[in-house]
C-alpha cells in the first residue's frame, strides 16, 4: 500500500539523529509546559518561532509538533494529580482523574491516560498518512475563490465549536483580520495602517500577537486569580493499570480515538474539542455502573484518547490545505512561512521529505511521551511545586527575548506590551483570543484570493456561488451557524462549556 | 433604557470603534471596484462587518441580561506592561543582561506575593540562562552590554 511506503520514507527521515534529537527535544518541552499550568503549547510554540530560523524545516516542525502533543501527555498530569488542567483539554480529565487521584487510584488514572494517549497518537498518525494525500490532490484543484469559501468556512467553523458568545467571536475573527492586513498590501504596494511607523511596513507579527495574547495576558489572568493547589505527592505507587483497567477502558480508548481523529480534522477542531466531546460521548455510551464525576476510569482513558488523536490530525488541515484548525497550528504555518515554505497543499509534492518525516515523528514521538510519561511522573511532580511567582518572571523573559530576535527590532517589544494591554481588555469583557489570532493568518489569504477571484470573474461575487465547491463550503459555514444559532444545539453547546 | 448587559455592551462598543476606526482609515487609501479591489476594499468590507457585529453585541446588551464588567485589577497587567516596556528600553541603551535584570525585578512585582531576596536570586538566574543559551548556545545577536 503506498501508505505504509509513504511511511517508511518518513521514517527514514525522521530517524535521522537530528530530527530524533529535536522530536525529543519538543516532546520533553511539550510535556514540561503541559505539566505546568500557566503556560500552555501555544505561548510555547510562539516562543520558540524566532529560534527555528536557525533549523531546517523538517526538524523545526517536528519539534514544535511534539511541544503540541507533548504538551498533552504533560497536562494530564497535573488534572490528575492537582485538579488544575495544565492544559484546556485536559479539562474533562480533572472531572474523573482527580476523583481517582483521591480514592489512592493516582497511578493507574496516569498510567491509563499515557496508554490511551499513545494507541490514540499511534492511530492518528496512520489516519493522516491515509488520508492526506487524497485531500491535498483535490486542493490542488481549487481555484481561489474555493479557496475564500473554504477560509470563510475554516473561521466559522472555528468559531461555532469555540468557547463563548458566538458574535463576540466572529467579531475577534473580524478584529484578526483587520490587524493581519496592517503592513504592506502585496498586490499595491501602499503600506497600510502603519501610521508611518516603518517599523509596522511587514505587519503586526504574530509571535508578539501570540505572546501577547496567549502569552502574557495568561500570566496576568493567573496573577489576578491567585494560586492554590492541592497537590497529591503521597503515595502514587504503581502507575500500570491493571488488566482489569485495560479491558474497561479498551472501548472507551476506540471511541476516543475516533471521536478525537474525526473532530481533529474539522477546523476549530484540535485537541480541547476532541477531548470535551469524547467525554460527553463516553457518558452517554459507556457500559453501566458509570461513575462518572467519581473516578471512572474510562473518563480519564477517553478524553486522553481524544485529546491526543485530536491534536495529531489537526495537522491535517494545515499540512494539505495551508488552512489551520486552531492557532497552534496557526502558529505552525507561520514556522513554515518563516523558512520560507508556503503553506498549501504543494507542500507535500514540493517537500515530501518535510511532509512525511513529519508525519513519521509523530509516532516516535507518541513512543518517546510513553517512555517519558509514566517513570518521570515523579520528576514532574516535583515541578509542580515551583512556586508561580517565580516562575511567570521566566515566561516574560522569554517572551520578549523571543519577540526581539525575530527581527532584531525593540519595537516588537513594545508591541507585546501594547497588544498585552489590549488583550487584557478584551479577555475581560469575554472577547476569545484564539478566533483573532485565526483571522490574522488567515486575512491577507482571504484577501489574496478574494482579490483573484474577483479578477478572473471581472467583479462578480456570484462567482463564489456558481462555482460548486465554493458554495459548498459557504453553505456549510451558513449552516453551522444557523445550527448553532437554534435554541436546542445552543443549549446543548452551553451546556457543553458549562463542564 | 438600561443596560441589562454591561460587559456585553462595553465589548460591542469596543467593536464598533475598531471596525470605524479600520473603515475610516482605510479611505486614503484606493478603493477600486470588485473587479480590482484597492488596497481599501477588503478593510472596508470586513471594518464595516465589524461594526455591524459590534452594533449587534451592543443592542443584544439591552435586551438580555448578562454580566457585569468583572474587576480591572490595575497592578498585574500594569506592572506587567511596565516591565516589558522598560526591558526594551534597557535592551536598546543597557544591553541584555541589565534588560533581564529589569524585566524580572520589576516584573516580580506584578504578583501579590514579592520576595525580593528570591527575585534577585531568580534575575541571576535568568540572566546566566539567557546569556548561556540564547547567545552563546543559540548565537542570537544580542547586545550583552551597554552600547556607548
Amino acid at each position: 500500500m503506498e501508505t505504509l511506503s509513504n511511511l517508511a520514507f518518513g521514517l527514514g527521515v525522521a530517524l535521522n539523529w537530528q530530527n530524533v534529537l529535536y522530536c525529543f527535544i519538543g516532546c520533553f518541552l511539550g510535556t514540561l509546559v503541559g505539566v505546568l499550568p500557566g503556560i500552555g503549547p501555544v505561548a510555547t510554540v510562539a516562543m520558540l518561532l524566532p529560534f527555528t530560523f536557525g533549523l531546517n524545516p523538517a526538524p523545526a516542525l517536528i519539534m514544535l509538533a511534539g511541544i503540541y502533543y507533548g504538551a498533552q501527555y504533560g497536562g494530564s498530569t497535573t488534572a490528575i494529580l492537582v485538579n488544575i488542567p495544565g492544559e484546556s483539554s485536559s479539562v474533562v480529565t480533572t472531572l474523573d482523574g482527580h476523583q481517582m487521584a483521591r480514592r489512592g487510584r493516582a497511578g493507574p488514572a496516569l498510567g491509563i491516560a499515557a496508554i490511551g494517549s499513545f494507541i490514540a497518537g499511534c492511530i492518528a498518525t496512520l489516519v493522516i498518512a491515509y488520508f492526506a494525500p487524497p485531500l491535498a490532490e483535490l486542493a490542488l484543484k481549487f481555484s481561489p475563490a474555493e479557496y475564500f469559501s473554504l477560509m470563510v468556512f475554516g473561521l466559522i467553523a472555528a468559531v461555532v465549536l469555540a468557547r463563548g458568545s458566538l458574535v463576540k467571536a466572529i467579531a475577534m475573527v473580524c478584529f484578526g483580520i483587520l490587524l493581519g492586513l496592517v503592513g504592506t498590501d502585496v498586490n499595491s504596494g501602499v503600506i497600510r495602517f502603519a501610521f508611518g511607523a516603518p517599523e509596522l511596513a511587514d505587519g503586526l507579527g504574530f509571535v508578539a500577537l501570540a505572546m501577547a495574547f496567549f502569552g502574557i495576558t495568561d500570566v496576568v489572568l493567573n496573577l489576578e486569580h491567585g494560586e492554590k493547589q492541592e497537590v497529591f505527592t503521597s503515595r502514587i505507587g504503581n502507575v500500570l493499570p491493571t488488566l482489569e483497567d485495560l479491558r474497561t477502558c479498551f472501548w472507551s480508548i476506540v471511541r476516543g480515538t475516533g471521536l478525537g481523529s474525526l473532530l481533529g480534522i474539522l477546523p476549530g477542531g484540535g485537541a480541547l474539542l476532541a477531548s470535551f466531546a469524547a467525554y460527553m460521548f463516553e457518558k452517554k455510551v459507556a457500559k453501566p455502573p458509570r461513575a462518572f464525576g467519581h473516578g471512572d476510569i474510562r473518563g480519564v482513558a477517553a478524553p486522553e484518547s481524544a485529546n491526543n488523536a485530536g491534536a495529531q490530525t489537526s495537522f491535517i488541515p494545515m499540512l494539505t490545505l495551508g488552512i489551520p484548525s486552531n492557532p497552534t497550528m496557526a502558529l505552525m504555518i507561520g514556522a513554515l512561512m518563516i523558512q520560507g515554505i508556503a503553506p498549501g497543499p504543494q507542500v507535500m509534492t514540493e517537500r515530501p521529505e518535510l511532509f512525511w518525516g513529519l508525519i513519521a515523528s509523530m509516532w516516535i514521538g507518541n513512543l518517546m511521551l510513553l517512555v517519558l510519561n509514566l517513570p518521570l511522573v515523579g520528576l514532574w511532580i516535583k515541578l509542580l511545586a515551583v512556586p508561580y511567582r517565580l516562575l511567570f518572571p521566566a515566561i516574560f523573559v522569554f517572551c520578549c527575548i523571543g519577540a526581539y530576535t525575530v527581527d532584531n527590532k525593540v519595537f516588537d517589544v513594545y508591541e507585546i506590551a501594547a497588544l498585552s494591554a489590549v488583550g487584557y481588555v478584551l479577555l475581560k469583557l469575554d472577547c476569545e483570543p484564539a478566533p483573532m489570532v485565526l483571522g490574522y493568518i488567515l486575512g491577507p489569504m482571504m484577501e489574496e484570493n478574494l482579490r483573484r477571484a474577483m479578477m478572473i470573474s471581472f467583479g462578480d461575487p456570484m462567482v463564489l456561488i456558481t462555482r460548486p465547491i465554493s458554495a459548498a463550503f459557504l453553505f456549510a459555514a451558513i449552516a453551522l451557524l444557523v445550527a448553532i444559532a437554534l435554541p436546542a444545539l445552543r443549549a446543548k453547546r452551553e451546556e457543553a462549556m458549562q463542564e | 433604557m438600561r443596560i441589562r448587559s454591561p460587559k456585553d455592551f462595553w465589548a460591542g462598543l469596543i467593536f464598533i470603534a475598531i471596525g470605524g476606526g479600520f473603515v475610516l482609515l482605510a479611505q486614503q487609501y484606493r478603493l477600486g471596484d470588485m473587479h480590482r479591489m484597492g488596497p481599501a476594499m477588503f478593510p472596508t468590507l470586513v471594518g464595516a462587518l465589524l461594526v455591524l457585529l459590534g452594533l449587534i453585541i451592543a443592542l443584544r446588551a439591552f435586551a438580555f441580561d448578562g454580566e457585569s464588567v468583572p474587576r480591572f485589577y490595575l497592578r498585574p497587567i500594569g506592572v506587567s506592561v511596565l516591565a516589558i516596556v522598560l526591558f526594551g528600553v534597557a535592551l536598546q541603551w543597557l544591553g541584555l543582561i541589565a534588560a533581564v535584570a529589569v524585566l524580572v525585578l520589576v516584573g516580580a512585582y506584578a504578583a501579590r506575593d514579592v520576595r525580593p531576596l528570591e527575585n534577585l536570586a531568580l534575575a541571576a538566574v535568568m540572566i546566566a540562562f539567557s546569556v548561556a543559551v540564547f547567545v552563546w548556545l543559540l548565537g542570537l545577536p544580542l547586545p550583552l552590554w551597554p552600547t556607548s
